[in-house]
Formats: structure tokens, C-alpha cells, sequence
């Protein structure tokens, strides 16, 4: 009966090893250190996204 | 706000490599590396299909997650870049990169690599736009002069389109639409053979 008790308790310890956690690690990028880029500002000119819109209009068009 | 991004319509890929002397002239980018490369899928057999390859300027990019000095950023239209003064040429980026597009200039004893490049959409980096630093060590900036990469602009059977992902969507759409279904070069009935 204690041989029975001893087993089991060593199969549970044992059987914990093969837990697995299904939580995924999402790695998340940091902050970004270098420099400021002055094309971030320029884009969010709607001037600069309407050149980019014909743009694409004039070399992108199916053929 | 548009979302930059690249498709390669691989039922009008002709291998051509265009694309690729494009990009490595436009930028004089050096020996050894490659922004851009052409795939071939099943090379020599009846029905090949060719796809051009480069940093796909991922929504969640695995390289900047994995940047051990936060050298990345993406730009307000998913453009995403580096700055090379802060890349300490790890190859974190390269291992974590599912396309391959992380290159580095230098092969020499001891790791040694060099600072990262990669395609930048043809939108240069942190320095001012188009100053000489810049194309040093970006290549042109052709988005500031609001032009679109050189490899998408110039390919000359349209397979390789580049912008506002709307818009290219819109294009490749209507394409399958005439074609009657999209291409079984990969897909899940490609990969588990179903």
C-alpha cells in the first residue's frame, strides 16, 4: 500500500515535466534609439500621399 | 493613410532578373549583397514559376521584435527601416527574417559582418532625405520625391507590383478574376498534397 502511494506520488512529479504551456511568446519590438527620420513627417503630408496615389496611377496600371 | 506593400504575381514572373539589377544599380548597393533576389519554384520542370523576394516590410516584423539594440522603425505607411549608425551587425534580424532579406556587406574572420542592409522600399533612413549620407548608406530616396520602388516601377511584365496595399490588392483581384482562380503554385493543397 505505501509502495503503491510512493509510486504514484513519483508518476505525478514525473508527469508535471511533460506540461507543456500553451501561452505563445509574442516578442515585442522596443523603442526605437536612432535617429528621427524627416520622410515621417514629410508623409503624413496629404500632399505627399496624393504624388504617391498618381504616382502609382501612372507606372502600376495593369497592362 | 495608405499600407506599403510589395506582391509578386507569380503567373507573370518571367525570371527575368530586372528587378534585381534595379534595385542593386539604383542603390549601389555592394558587391555581395542582394536587396532583391527572383525565387524559382520547381526550376527546369514544365510549369516553373518564378516569384521576386524581398523584405516584404512585414505589419509585425520579426526583426525588430528580435533587435537586441532597436536599430528599427516602421514609418506611418508600414515602411520598415533601420538605422545603420545603431546596428551592431548581430544577424538577430537574419535568423528571425522569414524572407531572407537581412544581408550584411562583409565576410571576414570572427563573424564580423557589417551593418545590416536590407530594402528599404526605396525609402532611405533616419538621415536627411536624399543628402549624401543617406544614399551612402541607404541608397536613393524615392518615396521622399514621391516615386515608388524602382523594381516594382520598372518590371516590365507588371508581376511585380509596389504601393498602397488597397490598390495592389485591387489589381491582383481583378487579375484572378480574369484568369478564373489564383494559381496552385503554393497553398495548403500545394504544401500537404490534399
Amino acid at each position: 500500500m505505501y509502495a503503491r502511494a510512493i509510486i504514484t506520488l513519483a508518476a505525478a512529479v514525473m508527469l508535471t515535466a511533460c506540461y507543456e504551456s500553451a501561452d505563445v511568446t509574442v516578442h515585442k519590438p522596443g523603442v526605437y534609439k536612432g535617429a528621427k527620420d524627416p520622410l515621417l513627417a514629410k508623409q503624413r503630408m496629404p500632399e505627399q500621399q496624393q504624388a504617391l496615389r498618381e504616382r502609382f496611377a501612372l507606372v502600376q496600371p495593369d497592362r | 493613410m495608405a499600407r506599403m506593400k510589395f506582391l509578386c504575381d507569380a503567373e507573370r514572373c518571367i525570371e527575368c532578373n530586372a528587378c534585381v539589377t534595379a534595385c542593386k544599380n539604383e542603390h549601389e548597393v555592394p558587391w555581395g549583397v542582394n536587396r532583391r533576389r527572383v525565387v524559382v519554384l520547381e526550376d527546369g520542370v514544365p510549369g516553373e514559376k518564378s516569384i521576386s523576394v524581398a523584405c516584404m516590410h512585414c505589419t509585425d516584423a520579426p526583426c525588430a521584435a528580435v533587435c537586441p539594440v532597436d536599430c528599427f522603425y516602421t514609418t506611418d505607411d508600414g515602411i520598415v527601416l533601420h538605422d545603420k549608425d545603431l546596428c551592431i551587425g548581430c544577424g538577430y534580424c537574419f535568423y528571425a527574417c522569414p524572407f531572407g532579406a537581412p544581408q550584411y556587406p562583409q565576410q571576414s574572420a570572427f563573424g564580423v559582418r557589417g551593418k545590416m542592409d536590407k530594402c528599404t522600399f526605396c525609402a532611405g533612413g533616419p538621415e536627411a532625405d536624399n543628402s549624401d549620407d543617406e544614399y551612402a548608406k541607404y541608397g536613393r530616396n524615392r518615396i521622399a520625391e514621391g516615386k515608388l520602388p524602382l523594381c516594382a516601377e520598372m518590371c516590365s511584365t507588371k508581376a511585380l507590383l509596389a504601393g498602397d496595399g488597397d490598390l495592389v490588392a485591387d489589381i491582383y483581384r481583378q487579375r484572378v478574376i480574369r484568369r478564373g482562380g489564383r494559381p496552385k503554385t503554393w497553398g495548403w493543397e500545394t504544401a500537404y498534397q490534399s
